[in-house]
C-alpha cells in the first residue's frame, strides 16, 4: 500500500525502554532508535521500504516539500514543541496527521486533517505547571516545591545559572507586606543591594571550595534562620526548623537496609541525607573541576551524583519544612518527569493508530475518530471510547485563515530576545520566526537569519517604537505560518509573569489528582511537565501522553473513571449515539505499522 | 496457585530494576514480584497469540509456554511478528521461540508442539494462568472448568477480521488490591482576618497513597457465560444494551467447531453462506431475531488483522498481568472490540 516509510528519531536506546519498546533488545542499548527499529522491522517484513533518520524532526531539512512526499504522518512524540511543529508542517503540506499518546494505563488517538478537523493547537492545552518564586524560595508546602528548589540549586552551584532559578530567601515576597508598593520597594532594594545575597551562589560556593559543610549550614541553617525572621510568613504556617551539621552527625547511625525492596525505595533518615548531600557535592565538585574552566554540568536524572544531590537536598528541605521525606525512587519520578509506561497500553494505541491509518488510506477519512483508552470501563461499559472529530476552531491561532493573537506585556521591560524566545518560540511554537513591525516602514525586528538582528536582542520593544496597539507580523517560513500579534502595553502583570496571551484560560493548579499516577502525568509529554525541567538536554522519557478519559458523571460502580479525569470536562461525542462532541487532549504514541514504507522520525 | 506465590520471595536484581523501572513505577514492586513468580501457558501462536506472548514476556513473568501444533503458512507470517519469514513449514510455536526469547532473556520461554486437545489434565495444573487462543468451544469449556477448580486463572481470546474478544474466569474468589489516594480532609478553620494576604494552608501530599484491599467474587465459568438464557422477557429487554459481538462470537465458534477452521478469504463465498446459515440457526435457538447480526456481518470477520490483534492482545495481556499481580480491578468478564467502530466494551455474561 504505502510506497515509503520514513522514520525520524534523534534518540538512542536506553535499558529502561526495553520493557515496552519491543523492537529493541539489550544489545542495542546506546544505538540509534530509528536505525534499530528499521532493522528489527525488516526482520519480520523484509519487503518494507524504510528510511531511518537519526535526527530531530525540527531540523529545517524536513520542510513542507519533504512532508509532501508522504500520504500520511503518524506521531509518536514526547514533547509539545515537536507536536506543534509537526502539526503546522502537516497543515502546510495538507497531509493527514495521526496524533496519539499514552501514559500508564491511559491512551488516546486522533486524526488531524486540514480544513476538516481541529488541528493540534485548536484547543488551548494546559501549560507546564510552574510555581511562584516565593513558594520555591520561602514557603514550600509540598515535596515538589522542594524538588524544584533542589534542581535550581544544582544549576546555581554546578550548572548554568538562571535568574529565574534563585534559591535564596526572597525578600520581595508579596506576603511580607500589606501593599504592592512596599513589595515593589523591597524588590528594588534587593536588586540594588550590593550585599552578600547578591553574590552569585556559584561564586560563593567556589570561594569556599565547595565545602559541603559550609554549604549545608548556609542552605539548611543560615538561610532558614533568615526566613524565620520574616515572621509574617509563619503566622499561619508551621515554621521551618533549621538543621545543624554537627548536631546531625551526632545522630547519624548506620542505615539498616532490609533485603527485599529496591535499594532506591528506602527512605533514609535526615542524618543519612546530610551525608548523601556531602558525598554528592564532593563528586559533583570534582566532575566540574575535571571539565575545566568555565565548565557547567547539566542535570540528568540518570547521572547518579546529580540524582543523589537532588534527592539529598530536596529531602533535607522537606524535613526542614515538616514534610515526610521521600525515597530516591520517588524523587527521581518527580524530578525526572518520569511517566510510567507499559507494553500493553502502547500495543492498544498502536493498533488503533493503524486502524485509523487504514481508513485514511482507503479514502474514508470521515470514518476517523478520536478514541480514548480508559483504565476501567465508563458507565456505558466502554473501555475504548470513539468520539467524532471536531471541526477546526474558527479562532485557532494556527489553522484559522488569518490567525491573530493579542499579547499583554510591558513594552519598556520586554527585551526583543524575550519576545523571540519566550513568546514566539516557547509559547507560540515557532522554530525560526521573522518579525516585522506594522509601522508603515516594515521595520524588521527579528530575522531568522543568524546574526542579522542580533544587535536588537538586548533592546526593549519600546526602543523600536512599539507601544500599546502596535501590531507585529510574525512569519515562520519553515512552518509556512504567519501570525499577527497585537501588542497591549500593560504595567501591572502579576509577579513572575512576563506576558499574558489574551483569551488564554488562566493557568490553574491542576485539580488534585484524585487517584492514580495517570492523573498526575497528564502532560503533553515528559519534557513539558511540571516545572522541574531545568535540564534542557536531559533525554526525556519517550512516552507522552495524555489524555484522558471520557465522560462523565461519577458512577456508583467501583470504577473510578470519572474521578480519574478530575476536573476535565468534556462533552462526549459518542459516535453511535450522536451526542455533543468531545474535546480531546494530547496524545502521544508508539510505533508504526509493518506496511511497506515507513519513515520513522524522532 | 496464585496465592501461594511468595511476594517476599527474593530480592529484585539491579538488572530487573533497571529494565522494569517504568512498569514498577506504575504497578509497584509487589506486583512485579508476583509476576516474576508466575508461570503461564499460552495456546495458539497466530497473530493474537504473538501479541499476548510479547506482552507477557515484556511484563516479566517467570515462564511462558507456547503451545501450538500447527505449521507456519505464508499467511501466518503476515500477522505474526515473531515468526521469521524463512520459517515456513516449521511448527508455529517453535518458529516463534527465538524472537520471543529475545524480547526478555529473564523469562523462561518454551515451545510445545503438541495438540492442546491431547494434553492430560495434569499438564495444565503446572501453570498459574492459562490463555487459550484459536481453540474450539468445547476445549475452552473443558480447560476452563479444570483450571478454575484448581485456582488457575483462565483467559480466552480470538480475533476474527475487525472483531475480537477476550473472556476471563478468575474463579469464585479473586483477591486484588487497588491504590487509592489518602483522603484529603478539608480545613475547617477559615481565615476571617482582613489584615493580610491569605496564608496558604498545609496540604496533604497528593503523591501519598494508601492501598485498599478488595475481594471480587463473581467470575463464572465459560460454559455458563456462553449459555445465557435469552428466552425470558427480562433477558430480551436487556438486548438493547447488549453488545452484538457476543452473538457474533457464538456464530464464529460454531463455524470453528463445524469446519475445524476459521472463515478463510479463499473460500469467501462459501464461508459467508455458511456463516449466515449458522447465524440464523444460533439466533433462532436462542429465540432471538436473526437481524441482530446484519447481513453484511460476514464482511468483517475474515482473517486476523494485525492491528486488531494488537488491541485485543493488549487488553488481554493486561488482564493476565492484573490477575497474576493481584492488582487493580479485573474486567468482568468479556471484552469485545469492534475495529470498524473503534469501540471496546466490557460486559458480563453469566448467571446473576
Amino acid at each position: 500500500m504505502l510506497a515509503k516509510f520514513g522514520e525520524i528519531d534523534l534518540d538512542t536506546i536506553d535499558v529502561s525502554n526495553l520493557n515496552r519498546q519491543f523492537l529493541f533488545q539489550k544489545k542495542h542499548v546506546g544505538k540509534s532508535k530509528a536505525q534499530v527499529a528499521k532493522e528489527s522491522v525488516l526482520q519480520f517484513c523484509p519487503t518494507a521500504n524504510i528510511k531511518a533518520y537519526h535526527d530531530s524532526i525540527m531540523n529545517p531539512d524536513y520542510n513542507v516539500e519533504f512532508f509532501r512526499n508522504f500520504m500520511l504522518v503518524m506521531n509518536a512524540l514526547d514533547n509539545r514543541a515537536a507536536r506543534n511543529h509537526v502539526n503546522r508542517m502537516c497543515l502546510a503540506a495538507d497531509i493527514p496527521l495521526i496524533e496519539s499518546g499514552t501514559a500508564g494505563y491511559l491512551g488516546q488517538v486522533t486524526v488531524i486533517k486540514k480544513g476538516l478537523t481541529e488541528c493540534y493547537e485548536c484547543q488551548p492545552k494546559p501549560t507546564q505547571k510552574t510555581f511562584p518564586g516565593c513558594t520555591i524560595r520561602n514557603t514550600p508546602s509540598e515535596p515538589i516545591h522542594c524538588i524544584v528548589w533542589a534542581k535550581y540549586l544544582f544549576n546555581q552551584l554546578f550548572g548554568e545559572e538562571d535568574a529565574d532559578q534563585e534559591v535564596s530567601p526572597d525578600t520581595a515576597d508579596p506576603e511580607l507586606s500589606w501593599n504592592p508598593a512596599d513589595t515593589e520597594a523591597r524588590a528594588t532594594a534587593s536588586d540594588q543591594d550590593g550585599d552578600i545575597k547578591r553574590v552569585s551562589t556559584k561564586d560563593w560556593a567556589r570561594s569556599t571550595g565547595y565545602d559541603s559543610v559550609k554549604l549545608f549550614n548556609k542552605l539548611f541553617k543560615d538561610d532558614i534562620q533568615y526566613l524565620l525572621t520574616m515572621d509574617k510568613l509563619w503566622k499561619k504556617r508551621k515554621a521551618p526548623l533549621p538543621l545543624d551539621w554537627l548536631e546531625l552527625q551526632k545522630l547519624a547511625c548506620p542505615q539498616e537496609v532490609t533485603g527485599t525492596g529496591l535499594k532506591d525505595q528506602h527512605v533514609l533518615g535526615v542524618a543519612g541525607y546530610s551525608q548523601l548531600f556531602s558525598r554528592s557535592v564532593e563528586t559533583l565538585r570534582s566532575m566540574l573541576a575535571d571539565k575545566g574552566d568555565g565548565a557547567e554540568l547539566v542535570w540528568d536524572k540518570d547521572d547518579p551524583a546529580a540524582m543523589d544531590f537532588v534527592t539529598a537536598a530536596a529531602n533535607l528541605r522537606m524535613h526542614i519544612f515538616s514534610m515526610n521525606m521521600k525515597s530516591r525512587f520517588d524523587i527521581k519520578s518527580m524530578a525526572g518527569n518520569i511517566i510510567p509506561a507499559i507494553a500493553t497500553t502502547n500495543a492498544v494505541i498502536a493498533g488503533l493508530i493503524v486502524l485509523e491509518a487504514l481508513k485514511i488510506l482507503s479514502g474514508d477519512v470521515e470514518q476517523c475518530r478520536t478514541i480514548f483508552l480508559n483504565k476501567q470501563p465508563n458507565p456505558r461499559k466502554k473501555l475504548l471510547v470513539p468520539c467524532a472529530l471536531d471541526p477546526p476552531s474558527a479562532n485557532c491561532y494556527v489553522c484559522a485563515s488569518k490567525p491573530e493573537v493579542t499579547v499583554k506585556l510591558n513594552v519598556n521591560k520586554t527585551l526583543v530576545l524575550a519576545l523571540q524566545d519566550k513568546i514566539l518560540k516557547e509559547k507560540f511554537g515557532m522554530v525560526a520566526p521573522d518579525v516585522q513591525i506594522e509601522d508603515g516602514k516594515g521595520t524588521i525586528l527579528i530575522s531568522s537569519e543568524e546574526g542579522e538582528t542580533e544587535a536588537n536582542n538586548s533592546k526593549f520593544l519600546s526602543d523600536f517604537g512599539i507601544r500599546n496597539g502596535s501590531r507585529l507580523q510574525v512569519d515562520d517560513f519553515l512552518q509556512d505560518y504567519t501570525l499577527l500579534v497585537n501588542v497591549i502595553h500593560c504595567e501591572e502583570l502579576e509577579k513572575d509573569v512576563e506576558f499574558e496571551v489574551v483569551g488564554d484560560a488562566p493557568d490553574k493548579a491542576p485539580t488534585p489528582p484524585s487517584s492514580q499516577e495517570e492523573q498526575k502525568n497528564f502532560a503533553n509529554g515528559n519534557k513539558d511537565s511540571a516545572e522541574p525541567s531545568t535540564s534542557s538536554n536531559a533525554p526525556a522519557e519517550q512516552d507522552d501522553v495524555l489524555i484522558v478519559d471520557s465522560d462523565e458523571e461519577p458512577s456508583s460502580s467501583t470504577m473510578d473513571v470519572s474521578t480519574e479525569s478530575g476536573g476535565l470536562k468534556r462533552k462526549l461525542h459518542d459516535a453511535e449515539t450522536g451526542e455533543a462532541s468531545a474535546k480531546r487532549q494530547r496524545l502521544d504514541q508508539a510505533t508504526a505499522d509493518d506496511d511497506d514504507d515507513i519513515i520513522a522520525l524522532d | 496457585m496464585i496465592d501461594m506465590i511468595e511476594k517476599e520471595d527474593s530480592i529484585i536484581s539491579e538488572e530487573e530494576a533497571a529494565q522494569y523501572d517504568r512498569q514498577i513505577r506504575l504497578w509497584g514492586l509487589d506486583a512485579q514480584k508476583r509476576l516474576r513468580g508466575s508461570r503461564v501457558l499460552l495456546v495458539g501462536l497466530r497473530g493474537l497469540g504473538a501479541e499476548v506472548a510479547k506482552n507477557l514476556i515484556l511484563a516479566g513473568v517467570k515462564g511462558l509456554t507456547l503451545l501450538d501444533h500447527e505449521q507456519v503458512t505464508e499467511e501466518s507470517c503476515r500477522a505474526q511478528f515473531l515468526i521469521p519469514v524463512s520459517a515456513q513449514g516449521q511448527n508455529r510455536a517453535q518458529a516463534s521461540l527465538e524472537r520471543a526469547q529475545y524480547l526478555n532473556p529473564m523469562v523462561a520461554v518454551k515451545a510445545d508442539t503438541d495438540r492442546v486437545e491431547e494434553k492430560p489434565d495434569e499438564f495444565f495444573l503446572q501453570f498459574d494462568a492459562v490463555c487459550l487462543t484459536g481453540c474450539s468451544r468445547d476445549l475452552m469449556i473443558r480447560v476452563d472448568q479444570l483450571c478454575s477448580q484448581n485456582n488457575i486463572k483462565v483467559f480466552c481470546g480470538d480475533v476474527f477480521g475487525y472483531h475480537g474478544y477476550m473472556f476471563s474466569d478468575l474463579g469464585l474468589e479473586h483477591n486484588y488490591v487497588e491504590e487509592k489516594p489518602k483522603a484529603v480532609k478539608p480545613k475547617t478553620e477559615e481565615s476571617n482576618e482582613h489584615d493580610g494576604p491569605e496564608a496558604k494552608k498545609p496540604k496533604v501530599d497528593p503523591s501519598e497513597t494508601t492501598m485498599i484491599k478488595k475481594v471480587n467474587v463473581d467470575f463464572c465459568c465459560l460454559k455458563d457465560a456462553l449459555e445465557v438464557d435469552w428466552t425470558s422477557e427480562k433477558a430480551k429487554s436487556s438486548l438493547k444494551r447488549t453488545p452484538v459481538d457476543y452473538f457474533l462470537l457464538h456464530v464464529l465458534l460454531k463455524f470453528r467447531t463445524d469446519k475445524g477452521r476459521d472463515p478463510n478469504p479463499e473460500s469467501f463465498a462459501e464461508d459467508s453462506t455458511l456463516l449466515r446459515q449458522i447465524r440464523d440457526d444460533v439466533l433462532e435457538a436462542m429465540t432471538l431475531s436473526s437481524e441482530l447480526l446484519p447481513h453484511d456481518f460476514v464482511s468483517y470477520c475474515f482473517s486476523e488483522m494485525a492491528p486488531v490483534c494488537a488491541v485485543v492482545g493488549g487488553v488481554l495481556g493486561q488482564e493476565v498481568v492484573k490477575a497474576l499481580s493481584q492488582r487493580d480491578a479485573p474486567h468482568r468478564n468479556f471484552f469485545f472490540f469492534d475495529g470498524m467502530k473503534g469501540s471496546g466494551v466490557v460486559d458480563y455474561f453469566g448467571p446473576n
